[in-house]
């Protein structure tokens, strides 16, 4: 737990060696956690600690896939397109849902893999994906 | 026939579900190699890299109710051919042009002012039999 940056306040990036294992499982709920550092004196006993990691997707990057989303498929303006929308429900087919990775793949210049791109279904997963992406771009 | 031996074609889609996900990866690829296409045949003022996505799309939902595993991988071979023809530049930028760019409205004489006088019925008659 030395791992651990003596920061006090509250930080949003989760931690590199956490991240992996809990993003898979939280990636699913989709809920948005907040993630607290020790405060670097002392170690407080595990009952105390709450590790929670953060995977909660910008406001932004949620609003940039969701104008590409509409775009793609052609959809008027009175459609809303929220972050839980799933994909087939706006009407879109599997080919679409591809082209609409890879044109969100263009737009943040990142690299989709393929295992990841299966696991799509909704505009949450996207913003999601995105960000795990650009951070580990970034990082 | 040497160049018969060269290209190497991978065995047959067992399953359509096998079909669809070899569809999905050529389609990725093709759409990896758009930048690269656009530079090759410097379409920057002529097209977007989404327009020419959605031509590819719409390219390969014309084929999208055929169920039988065989034909798909032979329409994805053809699919494949082209797209090497294209990124090695073995074609030149009119038939990129006229082929993908332009669209199925038809070339480019009709869709300039000339044409824009005539009926609907001379339209219909010109491109089809049965209308």
């Amino acid at each position: 737990m030395a791992a651990f940056t003596g920061a006090s306040s509250t930080t949003l990036i989760s931690p590199p060696h956490l991240s992996r294992q809990c993003l898979a499982s939280t990636r699913i709920s989709g809920l948005k956690m907040v993630s607290f550092s020790n405060s670097g004196k002392s170690n407080l006993p595990v009952s105390f600690r709450r590790l929670q990691i953060s995977c909660a997707a910008k406001p932004e990057t949620v609003e940039k896939v969701c104008n590409i989303v509409k775009k793609q498929l052609a959809l008027k303006d009175d459609v809303s397109v929220a972050g839980d929308s799933k994909f087939a429900t706006l009407g879109a087919d599997s080919l679409d849902t591809v082209e609409i990775v890879m044109a969100l793949e263009e737009a943040f210049g990142i690299t989709v893999e393929e295992e990841s791109a299966q696991s799509i279904a909704t505009v949450q997963d996207a913003a999601d994906l995105i960000e795990k992406l650009c951070e580990k771009d970034s990082a | 026939m040497a160049f018969a031996m060269r290209v190497k074609v991978p065995p047959n889609s067992a399953t359509l579900q096998e079909a669809r996900h070899r569809t999905f990866d050529f389609f990725r690829a093709a759409c990896r190699s758009i930048p690269s296409i656009m530079d090759i045949y410097n379409l920057y003022d002529v097209v977007t890299p989404s327009q020419l996505r959605s031509t590819i799309a719409a390219e390969i939902r014309k084929n999208a109710h055929i169920t039988n595993p065989k034909v798909i991988d032979m329409l994805l071979f053809k699919g494949m051919e082209e797209l090497s023809n294209i990124t090695e530049h073995a074609k030149q930028r009119h038939h990129i042009i006229g082929q993908y760019v332009v669209g199925n409205q038809g070339l480019v004489q009709d869709v300039a002012t000339k044409d824009e006088n005539i009926s609907k019925f001379l339209k219909n008659f010109y491109k089809t039999n049965y209308f």
